[in-house]
């Protein structure tokens, strides 16, 4: 009896051994990948994926501000950071309505007044259409490998994936959110959630990446889900239905003479 | 008379207390205001700050508040609620205002912010003292940034404008997390101190144009109420002298026939009627006098106002100006003279013998 117990507990350290040996490798194939992975690296080819010199876009913003759900239909022209033209195909009554940014600079024109109106400075800080989303945060497309600092965090499982959670510092002190999460799956070099914090570190804003697919040689998220923190039961969701990178985009859709009916 | 001289004194009343109340609780003697702030136009708050001039920074507690101005966002219940920050020197004395719950705080912003609103916005936002809650801001150079503040009073401001939709706290706090030190919106004075550099002055009358122009029309509806009551009263005393020259023919005849001629009957009958508008002012005085003392004690309750952005809610109480009272006699007075005199003016084309037989008028 006292040979079986022994057999048992020589068993049992021998398993505890083994697991023990098999942590400190995974921890040190993990501190082996962490030295290995260049954050900024891995930020330029996120940045690479996602971003592109011109990009068309058809997709549909869907505010849900907690009680009903309003479907906005728009079809977008980007080129670089500085340029891009939208307009609103649905529903009926936002239809027509049309977006430039140039710059620092916003206008839209509404068909209902046939009048153009520059939203500029603090305007752009306000909630576009309602929605999770200032017309800053629609109008910004900076490359984040340009505008922060970034170093791994952790590494860790999000929805089955093993990711990386990048820390993003900005390099400046107008950067809008001075520090973001990413969590990175550096497998795919795509990103599947990020975080947005204010200067003080409280949480605001939460961005999912969904469903990644295939678009020529990138892989670009089907759904983009914002939701304000701050707030209850709200989200705002991009869904993308086409996309097209490095497209030609006549000027004509960054002038200001678009701007009417 | 009691109505003309009540309606212009409660008038007096309601200006007097609204001007107090924004000279006490925010405009004092006037603002140095950063050039081109528009205290209407919130989205040009944050590109209309300066560095307070030393001119200002070195007056006295009791002479300058310094306040600034910037917007930002609360999230009562997770529900977005747009507000104007306000910050304003805790140790100035110009201004009354109910922050004595911010002036044990530490100079220093912690994990939270203590904050003062008012009843108003205390009910619009549901909030109440010691709630919790989180307000977001930019700072100065456009980063956001959020924290919890911490509601340590919900204070009677007396002032509607400077409840709803504000959150007041220290300025200094409110300088630490924007990131603006020593920037001010605009300085409050008790006087002005002449021109200042890089700063535009408004005095007490710029900062209420909006009530005083309020008031302006209010005091022209009373000119339109005045002339009626004039028009009314002067009807019935032109009416009644016609009435007295017609019944006192014979009467005017015997005077004419004993040598009076007709000036001095006509004197004797506008003597008599300036005599008895004299006598309206005695009466007047007799029921007025009490009447105001009553009222003076009650006043008129405009709590109604509350929900209106007019700095005053409280009882109106008369402001009765004796120079105005005087005029405002003088003037009824010399019309009742006038009607008086109107109707009496053809006794000088009266027949005397007609006169005394009563048939010269007919």
């Amino acid at each position: 009896m006292k040979i079986l117990k022994f057999q048992l507990a020589n068993r049992g350290a021998k398993g505890f051994f083994v697991i023990l040996c098999l942590v400190l490798l995974g921890a040190f194939g993990q501190a082996v990948n962490a030295q290995d992975m260049d954050p900024d690296e891995l930020l330029r080819r996120v940045d690479d994926n996602l971003w592109s010199q011109t990009k068309i876009i058809e997709g549909r913003l869907i505010v849900d501000n907690g009680r009903r759900e309003r479907v906005l239909q728009m079809q977008t022209w980007m080129e670089g950071v500085e340029r891009s033209y939208s307009v609103y195909l649905n529903p009926p009554r936002e239809r027509g309505v049309k977006m430039l940014k140039a710059r620092s600079k916003l206008w839209m024109y509404t068909p209902r007044t046939d009048r153009k109106i520059l939203i500029a400075g603090h305007m752009l800080r306000q909630s576009m259409m309602g929605s999770d989303l200032s017309y800053e945060d629609m109008m910004e497309d900076k490359m984040l490998s340009r505008n922060y600092k970034s170093a791994i965090e952790k590494f860790e499982d999000f929805e089955g994936t093993p990711c990386v959670v990048l820390l993003l510092i900005a390099n400046d002190k107008t950067t809008t959110y001075q520090t973001r999460k990413l969590w990175i799956d550096p497998e795919k070099k795509i990103v599947l959630m990020e975080e947005m914090y204010a200067k003080s570190g409280k949480l605001l804003k939460n961005v999912r990446f969904k469903g990644y697919r295939q678009t020529g040689d990138r892989l670009f998220p089907k759904k983009m889900i914002f939701r304000d923190l701050l707030k209850s039961n709200t989200k705002t969701t991009y869904e993308y239905d086409s996309i097209k990178f490095d497209a030609e985009i006549p000027a004509k859709y960054f002038s200001q003479s678009i701007l009417k009916r | 008379m009691i109505a003309v001289v009540f309606n212009l004194s409660l008038l007096n009343g309601f200006q007097k207390q609204g001007t107090r109340n924004m000279v006490d609780t925010d405009a004092a003697g006037g603002h140095y205001v950063s050039p081109g702030f528009d205290l209407l136009d919130p989205t040009q708050w944050e590109d209309s700050t300066q560095i307070a001039p030393a001119s200002l920074k070195g007056l006295p507690p009791l002479d300058k508040a310094e306040v600034l101005v910037l917007q930002g966002q609360i999230f009562p219940n997770n529900r977005l609620y747009p507000v104007q920050l306000r910050g304003v020197e805790i140790d100035q004395e110009l201004l009354k205002l109910p922050l004595l719950g911010l002036k044990s705080k530490p100079s220093k912003v912690s994990d939270s912010i203590p904050v003062v609103i008012g009843l108003k916005m205390a009910r619009k936002a549901k909030l109440k003292k010691g709630d919790a809650v989180v307000l977001k801001w930019r700072d100065r150079f456009g980063a956001v940034d959020a924290l919890d503040v911490e509601v340590v009073d919900v204070a009677d401001f007396l002032n509607p404008r400077i409840d709803e939709g504000i959150v007041w706290m220290r300025l200094d706090h409110l300088r630490q997390i924007t990131s603006r030190p020593e920037e001010v919106s605009w300085v409050a004075v008790r006087d002005t101190i002449g021109p200042v550099v890089e700063m535009e002055f408004r005095s007490v009358d710029d900062l209420m144009v909006d009530l005083l122009t309020l008031l302006k029309h209010d005091r022209m509806n009373a000119f339109i109420l005045w002339c009626i009551l004039m028009f009314l009263a002067g009807t019935s005393v032109f009416n009644t002298q016609i009435l007295n020259v017609f019944k006192r023919q014979k009467e005017i005849g015997t005077l004419m026939a004993l040598g009076m001629n007709s000036k001095k009957v006509e004197k004797l009958f506008v003597l008599e009627g300036g005599l008895s508008s004299l006598g309206a002012v005695l009466v007047a005085l007799v029921i007025g006098v009490p009447l105001f003392m009553w009222f003076q004690r009650t006043g008129l309750d405009i709590s109604h106002l509350k929900e209106s952005t007019i700095p005053v809610y409280e009882s109106i109480r008369l402001d009765v100006r004796p120079g105005e009272v005087v005029a405002s006699l003088g003037v009824i007075v010399g019309i009742m003279v006038f009607v008086a005199w109107l109707p009496v003016r053809k006794i000088s084309r009266l027949d005397p013998a007609l006169a005394l037989r009563g048939k010269a008028i007919r």
